[in-house]
């Protein structure tokens, strides 16, 4: 049947069919992990970041330690699926994620390796995974990004919580199917209980909360005029700077920073796990060390903005620091119930 | 050369029994017509003796090996049957070499049978061509060559003039038939047209209903039709009223001599069966003739049929061979004699279906 | 000398080595099922009964047969009108229009719905869906009812003529009528496109099913969940493959009957309908083709990132073709058993397998995608990651388009031509060989054409399969608009369409509104 490589695929498919039905009863918890054994000098990295933030850091972790990084990009979330489907049988070695909660139900399903403490050390108690499984890399803040044309700077709130007052009524954009959102409103449930969130869904709700689908797209709106403004990470204004082809003070859109610790100015973080199988790969800890370090975390303030979680490095300027953010004082790894979250988003009629 | 002989074969497709237990004997070397209306289950035959379908009982041998039988069948592709189908069905992407090449070995395409079969069929030279630039009598003759080029035992050719037109139909039933002759090869056509049947075959098989009712030579199945249908099916029947007297029947046109039927001659109330040829003018001055009306009068040049009243009411058909002299018209009082002997069959015997007129 | 061959097997069922293919191809279709049957059957009849049974459910459900329900209409009328137009009537440049009403096929979805979106402030919801999701699937309809309405034979409307009905009537009452087939296949694979399409429904905004499995898996990481809610997928495409059996009844029998070459059919004279007709036609092209093609033109010149090098865009485009070629490749393999059975043993089996194959076809990319995921890790580990197992999600994806397409092609070549060829002595498989293939090929490649783009075309799956570090023009699409680098996107998007566009034509081309005959 046509070409000769096509004949082990056949194959391959028909014993997969009679397989199926066997192997099919939950097995896939049933492989068994590959030995590693010592540095191979190779890690496959599964990026749920984007390849144009990442790239630059990897190509110069390979540069600098002679190890080969091959990297599958995707979507975060799907990402967390494709590694859950997978199990131990997963070719990755490394999980980079857009969010905690990607990194959590993944560590959830027991696939991630504890970190040793030296690594899990760097970074703040409250940007990594209590029990060590998976640790913070950058950190971004919530905002509420605003036209300067519509939104007077002495209009703009205190609090997140008065964005349903009806001053605000049709002018707030938000993207509830974003994850960035959704520990937003995970962190308020523990900051401010389930009641006042649900108040806090059925206000936006009930004052015409303008829905997206991302957080670039209510940027881009706000930046238009199309918006006046909406819930988005701090970082978005920079992107779209970036592709205009100027700078952030040139663009109508700005961020506002919630003060006095705000929920609504949460601090998230993007992460790194290790598979479980890559446990003792010194190549897989030599990268984690690598994403940790001055070098990387420099990068990643400096040319893509976002907040570096070690000490020596320090914010790009132009940004307010962490510390005097005063950011809420939430603990990242109270971000776990996620499914109480999206019972409340889903009954909320926002999605 | 191969003789095929079919024993009780039944063939039934759902709740439809297409072959009741059919009989049927092809001497080697003799080309066999299967004649019967449509759904007779003439096609379900030959599609059996193909190897398109197995039978659900019976068995088919070739030259005494067997071929099918219940549950069990050789595969069309090693039975050496070949089959000449309805509009030829030539492969329309394949030139009338590659059409007539299709069923060579290797040996036998360097041999030259292609040109060898086109010749045959009278196409020499026209194996560059492709089907749709051929007429459909030349598509035929493709047909049948591509057919007999591997030397097939057997031939089947399943009603290949249909689509023809008459005068190019008699022309092509000739020459297939010298072709099959040259070739030797034993053959079954199947056909609805009785002319055909009658003026190619050197015997003809019956169908009816799953069923062979008669078979033999042409002119004994015209002469002496089993029963009243084959009769009419095989060609026009005039049928008459009688009563049967030794070796005479009494009818409305006088009184008939009557072909014995295995040796007996009943007697009483009958009917009769004339062909209408057999009924003629009667010369002027003819003590026997019968006095009958012309009716109505078709002409077809090179004979006439007339249909007649006799003084009791009957009416008869008469074919008229006589191009001298003018037939008469309708409305014309004319005398009638009967040639020949006539087929008695008993009265209760049903009617025969009237084929159309050729 | 020739032995008996037992044939008892063959009453229950008639070619067997050609029934087991057809099964083992349905297979590969099948394994979504599978897969949601297992991790649904694992979630439990509580946590099912959470997920399924609630208002929302039947709101999503409600709206995404609505939606499916207004863009297969849609998508008729228009497809069947221009149809009509280019073959039928003395629509001017209709030679032109005929190829260019084929090309919004190469649009992708999201690349459409971004476009217009992009465009037009506020431009969001059902109805703003409903027009795109129009505008990309109506060549679904209007390519095999142009195909048609060339083949229709005109003596029965020169029939209808002479019995007294004015040629539009007949246009109605006889034409149209003569194509239902066609209208009707191409009207099931918008039904289950819609159904199936993420791109456009997300970026509009549209709450159906398969943004409801998306948000699951996207805010929830609930891959069960989604799960759940992608059996209500394949329950509702049961429900339109049910309809669309159920409406076929004796259409499949309106073959032209007899020899001989059929007459080039006769035009209507549009008269005052002339000018209409064309700013239509113009109008439908100009919101499918140019509202796409001036927003990337805008995105290009707006932006200022770009593609990393050509040679990064010429690599995603080389590895697309590879990887579309390789789907399609497999894809019309397997179908050719489904179809050749559907075409020659009619029957239950034949039926079945040709529904079965559709009814995974409603499925989201992303799904299909992690049952592959599944099956490579857990039955074809050497695979998994490869183009192999890309490839084998292509043909579960897209297996019905080659179906429909290998069994209309092997009605081209008559039974009673492969009988002939068998009883020449020729053995079944060089009969398919040199026979049936041969004469089916035009066909067949027409199916491969639409595999073929459809493949180029596809997201979720690829994604998800693709060999770690292999880049595609959808992938590169995907990467840089993920970062809102629309003028890197930009090219990315031109390319896909320009190579999608290629078989497009010809796909459009072969159906025969090209041909000068008749006018």
């Amino acid at each position: 049947m046509g070409t000769p490589g096509m004949r082990p695929l056949l194959a391959a498919a028909l014993a997969g069919l009679l397989a199926l039905g066997a192997t099919a009863c939950g097995s896939e918890q049933t492989a068994q992990a590959e030995p590693e054994a010592g540095s191979d000098k190779k890690i496959t990295v599964y990026s749920g970041r984007s390849e144009s933030l990442v790239k630059p850091v990897l190509e110069d972790f390979q540069k600098a330690s002679g190890i080969t990084v091959q990297v599958r990009y995707g979507d975060t979330a799907q990402m967390a699926a494709q590694l859950q489907e997978e199990g131990n049988r997963s070719p990755a070695d490394v999980f980079l994620a857009q969010d905690a909660g990607a990194l959590g139900s993944v560590a959830g399903q027991g696939l991630f390796a504890k970190l040793p403490n030296e690594v899990l050390d760097k970074v703040p108690a409250a940007y990594r995974d209590e029990d060590g499984e998976w640790v913070g890399v950058t950190g971004r803040v919530r905002t509420m990004a605003y036209n300067t044309d519509q939104v007077p700077k002495g209009d703009l709130p205190e609090s997140v919580f008065e964005l349903t007052e009806p001053e605000w009524k049709g002018k707030v954009g938000i993207a509830p199917t974003n994850g960035s959102f959704q520990a937003f409103i995970t962190a308020m449930r523990v900051e401010h209980g389930d009641e006042r969130t649900e108040d806090f869904l059925a206000g936006l709700k009930a004052n015409d909360a303008q829905i997206r689908e991302g957080n670039a797209p209510i940027v881009a709106d706000v930046n238009s005029g199309m918006l006046a403004s909406g819930l988005v990470n701090h970082y978005y204004v920079y992107e779209l700077a970036k592709e205009k082809g100027t700078t952030v003070d040139a663009l109508k859109a700005k961020n506002h920073f919630f003060p006095n610790g705000d929920i609504g100015s949460l601090v998230n973080v993007s992460g790194v796990g290790v598979l479980d199988k890559a446990d003792d790969d010194p190549d897989v800890r030599k990268f984690v060390d690598y994403l940790l370090g001055k070098g990387a975390q420099t990068y990643f303030a400096e040319q893509i903005y976002e907040y570096p979680l070690i000490n020596s490095v320090v914010t790009a300027p132009g940004l307010p620091s962490l510390v005097s953010l005063n950011a809420p004082d939430i603990d990242l790894n109270d971000l776990d119930d996620l499914r109480t979250t999206i019972e409340m988003i889903k009954e909320s009629g926002l999605v | 050369m191969a003789e095929l002989r079919i024993t009780d074969v039944r063939k039934a497709y759902d709740r439809i029994q297409a072959l009741s237990g059919v009989d049927l004997t092809v001497r080697s070397g003799t080309l066999v017509a299967v004649l019967g209306p449509s759904g007779a289950g003439k096609t379900t035959l030959l599609r059996c003796i193909a190897g398109f379908e197995t039978p659900d009982a019976g068995e088919i041998r070739i030259d005494g090996r067997r071929v099918a039988t219940r549950g069990a069948s050789v595969p069309p592709e090693r039975r050496r049957i070949a089959v000449v189908p309805q509009e030829g069905a030539l492969f329309p992407h394949l030139s009338v070499l590659g059409n007539v090449t299709y069923g060579l070995g290797r040996s036998a395409r360097r041999a030259g049978r292609a040109a060898t079969v086109l010749e045959l069929v009278g196409l020499a030279g026209f194996e560059g061509r492709m089907p749709h630039h051929l007429s459909g009598g030349q598509q035929q003759r493709v047909a049948v060559a591509r057919a007999l080029a591997p030397h097939p035992p057997v031939v089947l050719l399943d009603e290949p003039f249909n689509a023809l037109d008459a005068a190019l139909r008699a022309e092509l039933r000739r020459d297939v038939r010298q072709a099959l002759r040259a070739d030797g090869a034993t053959a079954v056509l199947v056909t609805h047209d009785q002319a055909e049947a009658l003026s190619v075959a050197e015997e003809i098989a019956v169908m009816r209903d799953g069923r062979i009712v008669q078979s033999g030579p042409p002119e004994l199945l015209y002469r002496e039709p089993a029963d009243p249908w084959v009769a009419g099916f095989v060609g026009e029947a005039v049928w008459l009223p009688a009563t049967a007297d030794g070796d005479r029947a009494h009818t409305p046109l006088g009184t008939i001599r009557l072909t014995p039927v295995e040796g007996r001659l009943p007697t009483g109330p009958m009917r009769v069966l004339l062909r209408p040829e057999q009924i003629t003018l009667a010369p002027p001055g003819d003590p026997d003739a019968i006095a009958a009306t012309v009716v109505r009068r078709d002409f077809y040049g090179h004979d006439a049929m007339l249909v007649l009243r006799l003084t009791d009411g009957t009416h008869v058909t008469a074919r008229i061979f006589d191009p001298a002299a003018l037939p008469p018209a309708a409305d014309d009082e004319v005398a009638l004699r009967v040639r020949g002997t006539a087929r008695m069959f008993p009265p209760s015997a049903r009617p025969g279906a009237t084929p159309s007129h050729p | 000398m020739p032995t008996l061959t037992p044939r008892r097997a063959r009453r229950f069922l008639p070619r067997p080595a050609l029934a087991c293919a057809a099964v083992l191809a349905v297979g590969v279709a099948l394994i979504p099922l599978v897969y949601l049957g297992i991790r649904v059957g694992q979630a439990g009849w509580g946590r099912i009964a959470d997920e399924l049974f609630t208002a929302r459910t039947g709101d999503l459900a409600g709206r995404s047969v609505a939606l499916a329900g207004v863009v297969t209409a849609a998508c008729t009328v228009l497809g069947v009108a221009a149809a009509f137009l280019v073959t039928r009537t003395d629509l001017p440049a209709r030679r032109v229009f005929g190829v260019l009403a084929a090309l919004p096929l190469a649009v992708p979805s999201y690349v459409a719905a971004f476009a217009w979106v992009s465009l037009a402030q506020g431009f969001e919801g059902f109805w703003a869906a409903a027009l795109v999701l129009t505008l990309v699937s109506y060549p679904y309809v209007y390519l095999p009812v142009a195909a048609a309405l060339v083949g229709v034979d005109p003596a029965q409307e020169e029939v209808a003529r002479s019995l007294g009905r004015g040629p539009w009537q007949t246009a109605v009452g006889v034409t149209l009528r003569q194509v239902r087939p066609a209208v009707a296949a191409g009207a099931l694979l918008v039904a289950l496109y819609v159904l199936s399409d993420f791109g456009a429904v997300s970026i509009l905004r549209v709450d159906v099913f398969t943004r409801a499995v998306f948000t699951a898996i996207n805010l929830g990481f609930d891959r069960t969940g989604a799960l759940v809610l992608a059996t209500v997928l394949v329950a509702l495409s049961a429900l339109v493959l049910l309809a669309e059996q159920l409406s076929r009844r004796r259409a499949a029998r309106y073959a032209r009957l007899g020899g001989g070459a059929p007459r080039p059919p006769t035009r209507l004279r549009l008269g005052r309908l002339r000018w209409p007709a064309v700013l239509g036609l113009a109008g439908v092209l100009g919101a499918a083709l140019g509202v796409p093609a001036v927003s990337l033109v805008r995105w290009f010149g707006e932006g200022v990132s770009r593609p990393g090098s050509l040679g990064e865009l010429a690599d995603a485009a080389g590895n697309s073709l590879g990887v579309a070629l390789l789907g399609t490749v497999l894809t019309v393999v397997l179908a050719l058993p489904v179809g050749l059975l559907s075409a020659r043993v009619p029957g239950l089996l034949a039926v079945a397998l040709d529904r079965l194959a559709y009814l995974s076809h409603a499925l989201p990319g992303l799904v299909i995608g992690l049952s592959l995921v599944f099956f490579g890790i857990n039955v074809a580990y050497p695979l998994y990651q490869s183009v192999w197992l890309l490839a084998l999600a292509y043909a579960a994806l897209f297996l019905p388009l080659a179906v429909a397409a290998v069994s209309a092609a092997a009605a081209q070549a008559p039974p009673g031509l492969e009988e002939v060829a068998r009883s020449l002595g020729r053995r079944r498989a060089y009969v398919l060989r040199t026979v049936t293939l041969p004469l089916a090929a035009p066909g067949i490649g027409a199916g491969a054409a639409l595999v073929f783009l459809t493949c180029m075309k596809e997201l979720p799956a690829t994604l998800l399969l693709r060999p770690t570090g292999m880049n595609t023009l959808a992938t590169g699409l995907w990467t840089h608009t993920s970062v809102a680098a629309y003028a890197a996107a930009a090219p990315y998007a031109a390319l896909l369409v320009l190579i999608a566009a290629m078989p497009t034509w010809w796909l459009s081309a072969r159906t025969g509104v090209l041909t000068r005959t008749g006018g």
